[in-house]
């Protein structure tokens, strides 16, 4: 077996990033302007912005500020400058208590520093002095162990996943094998395979609520709406057989746990994670959670990526048309091992820097999902 | 009579602004609708993350906020990006055209190249725009204009100063003929029976009562309690106590004038006069519903400072408190705040604030405006699948 490496920059807490982005973070969607003016005028920096941050209650506005905290905390990120309004349910003083100390991180606020011009500047002044260490910060040689890799599949048909499944499956292998964590997307598509994902679990609570996923009992409801819905519902042979392919994208070690929103691993391995049906919202909490870079896989590329990861499209290679411009690797005839190999080598290649399409094009966005209405 | 210069539409709805869009239908495409917009100056992106994953009301909503956005009267023309087979950009294009809105759907489809798209959007913005230069003003009657009416960091100052300065302004647009739609369905809650006691008539007073409790209703099934987000700390800070007494502060934005009709978010009222909108107490969803359903200006007072804006209509900030004025000034276009100091009445910071209405709908931009402060979000009503 080859030694696997990349270059990255490690953080204080021994964490490593594979991209030094300075973010540029709004509370609250009232201050997602004067944010994003702050990160136009400094070369480096990222905006965070979204919709979310006030008028919310409960486990939404939860989620909402936890998934802030938790795209502060990426390790891809150098340093965070989190930018509020001041009278939002999102208060800025709640961010920095709840964000770990492990990079620099400043909160201002719009009425605190007497409206958004004066704001602008002082946001400017403290991401030019971070960009200044950033740009002086140089990669290392990092092994795999430091790497949190997640997967997500887009509109797979059952053909593109019958060539690509099997070489990311040995990929994750690999991977796991050299100690690197995996995060898979749990799409709606991979549900049905949660009996045969159970049987890889040494935790009967992670074995029990794969079990009951694969036998089809459906997500909570908002019930006002779907009252006409049956309660339980099971999967077509199609839709099973079709998981089981997508099930094989997480190779064969066993799984460690069932990730929810912002839930960091506690251990290293496979693991599955809540993802909403919005790409950028599943891409978003892949951040949160820690993901260094996504591998995205499709039959047609996606248009768009994460702000906070580099986002490698993996799609199968007779389809040369589709979105050609956007895809990063295809996967082709050849033997399963040696594409595996492959696909290894290029995400690597990324994690020491190489661009993806989709960091080429600009195109990486943020959103924050609801699990709620606003008020 | 009062008259503003404004753009006359194929449906005969007039315009204070003529910008040109680039919208999305689903998240996937809000990275590309601004990376559209780029290609031609003066094009404003409306990007958003709903469209997707979405419970049917839920998504019905977004399509109807979509729609009154990009058919609103403000709106020159607007480009829809939408995404495969099954996308609404396509559907929701033909009904604005058959209203007579000069519109355009852009669906990626399978095969497509994105350097493609881009140009082929490049191309028709470029067009766009040359067509909303050579569009003429016309002199349009007050009649034929709706304002609507919003606040956001309300402080203790609201209910005394700014609000009722608005609601001067807003029962003066309907004696005029005009419109005015007060929204915030959260900061009815505690001063319903004030407004429901004015409806024109026993059933839109009923179905005012019946949208605050179907409000309450679904904050409460949710195991929460709309008092624990607001007030929200800032309006704690501001002085106020209770979410009674910011409502009551609330609704003195809406006057005195008979409540005529109670409108859905992002729904367009069929009559004149003082109307309700459903919208939620989070200020740049509910600009955006109003704007949707048709205001062409929104007056939002604000007594802890807000810069907040919309990418479709003027925002016009009123000033709470004086101190607010002399920090903020960037962000503030009245300053209600003097009648603390007693230099002018209530009345009178009325009829500043509906000069400055017909300023805005001649043409004159507002604070937020200039700092191009263009917030956008769309009420979701319920969980992303």
């Amino acid at each position: 077996m080859l030694e696997y490496s990349f270059e990255g920059f490690i953080r204080e807490d021994g964490t490593v990033g594979i991209r030094n982005h300075i973010g540029i973070i709004c509370s609250v969607v009232c201050s997602s302007v004067v944010a994003k003016e702050i990160s136009d005028k400094v070369p480096g920096t990222v905006p965070f912005v979204h919709g979310n941050g006030c008028a919310q209650l409960g486990d939404d506005f939860k989620l909402t500020k936890n998934m802030l905290v938790g795209i502060s905390s990426n390790p891809n990120l150098h340093s965070a400058l989190l930018v509020g309004l001041g009278c939002e349910t999102n208060q800025i003083s709640g961010l920095l208590e709840s964000i770990p100390d492990t990079k620099p991180v400043k909160g201002i606020g719009i009425q605190q520093m007497a409206g958004g011009e004066n704001t602008i500047k002082k946001g400017v002044e403290i991401a030019e002095q971070w960009a200044r260490e950033a740009a002086g910060q140089e990669r290392q040689r990092m092994p795999l162990s430091s790497l949190t890799v997640g997967i997500l599949t887009a509109d797979l048909d059952e053909d593109s996943l019958f060539k690509v499944a099997p070489v990311i499956g040995e990929a994750v292998d690999r991977l796991v094998h050299n100690g690197a964590n995996v995060i898979m997307g749990l799409s709606k598509t991979l549900e049905p395979a949660g009996g045969l994902l159970s049987e890889r679990s040494a935790r009967e609570e992670v074995k029990n609520r794969l079990r009951v996923m694969g036998e089809g009992l459906q997500r909570k409801r908002w019930k006002e709406i779907s009252t006409e819905a049956p309660a339980y519902q099971g999967f077509s042979e199609k839709e099973r057989s079709q998981a089981v392919l997508e099930a094989e994208m997480t190779g064969t070690s066993p799984i460690k746990s069932l990730l929810g929103y912002s839930e960091i691993p506690a251990e290293r391995g496979v693991h599955l994670i809540t993802v909403p049906g919005n790409i950028v919202e599943a891409l978003s909490n892949m951040a949160s959670s820690g993901c260094n870079i996504v591998m995205i896989v499709s039959s047609r590329g996606v248009l768009t990526g994460s702000a906070a990861l580099p986002c490698m499209t993996i799609t199968p290679k007779n389809q040369d048309d589709y979105f050609d411009e956007l895809v990063d690797f295809r996967v082709g005839e050849g033997e399963v091992s040696d594409q595996a190999e492959a696909v290894i080598a290029d995400l690597l290649e990324i994690c020491s820097g190489k661009q993806t399409s989709l960091e080429k094009l600009e195109l990486g966005e943020f959103s924050i999902p609801h699990i709620g209405t606003t008020f | 009579m009062k008259t503003f210069e404004g753009y006359r539409r194929a449906n005969g709805s007039i315009g204070v602004r003529n910008h040109v869009i680039v919208i999305n239908t689903v998240g996937e495409l809000a990275g590309l609708t601004k990376k559209m917009a780029q290609l031609v100056p003066g094009v404003i992106p409306v990007a958003h993350q709903a469209g997707k994953a979405q419970y049917p009301e839920d998504l019905e909503q977004t399509i109807r906020t979509l729609r009154g956005t990009a058919g609103h009267p403000n709106v020159s023309a607007a480009l829809f990006l939408g995404m495969g087979e099954g996308d609404p950009a396509e559907e929701i294009v033909s009904a604005l055209k058959k209203d007579g809105h000069h519109v355009h759907a852009i669906t990626f489809q399978k095969g497509q190249s994105i350097s493609v798209v881009l140009n082929e959007g490049k191309l028709w913005l470029e067009k766009a725009m040359e067509r909303s230069r050579n569009e003429q003003k016309e002199t349009a009657d007050i009649t034929e204009l709706t304002i609507g009416l919003e606040c956001g960091g309300s402080d203790a100052w609201s209910g005394i100063t700014a609000n009722p300065a608005i609601g001067v302004c807003s029962d003066a647009v309907v004696r005029d003929g005009g419109t005015s739609i007060l929204a915030e369905t959260t900061e009815a809650i505690g001063a319903e029976h004030i407004l429901a006691n004015r409806a024109v008539n026993p059933g839109v007073g009923e179905k005012f009562l019946k949208i605050v409790k179907d409000y309450e209703m679904r904050i409460r099934d949710t195991g929460e309690d709309i008092r624990s987000a607001n007030p929200t700390p800032g309006n704690m800070a501001g002085g106020l106590t209770t979410l009674e007494e910011k409502s009551l502060g609330c609704i003195k934005k809406g006057g005195n004038s008979p409540l005529m009709e109670v409108v859905a978010y992002a729904q367009k009222p069929a009559e004149k006069g003082f109307i309700f909108m459903d919208t939620p107490g989070y200020d740049v969803e509910s600009v955006a519903g109003l704007a949707a359903g048709g205001a062409q200006i929104v007056l939002f007072s604000t007594g802890k400072g807000s810069p907040t804006g919309s990418p479709i209509v003027p925002v016009i900030k009123i000033g709470t408190n004086p101190k607010l004025y002399e920090i903020m000034s960037e962000h503030i276009d009245v300053n209600a705040g003097k009648i603390i100091d007693g230099l002018n009445t209530i009345e009178e910071i009325g009829e500043e604030i509906y000069r400055k209405v017909i300023e805005a709908a001649n043409g004159v931009p507002t604070a937020a405006e200039k700092h191009n402060n263009q917030e956008f979000a769309i009420w979701r009503l319920a969980e992303t699948i």
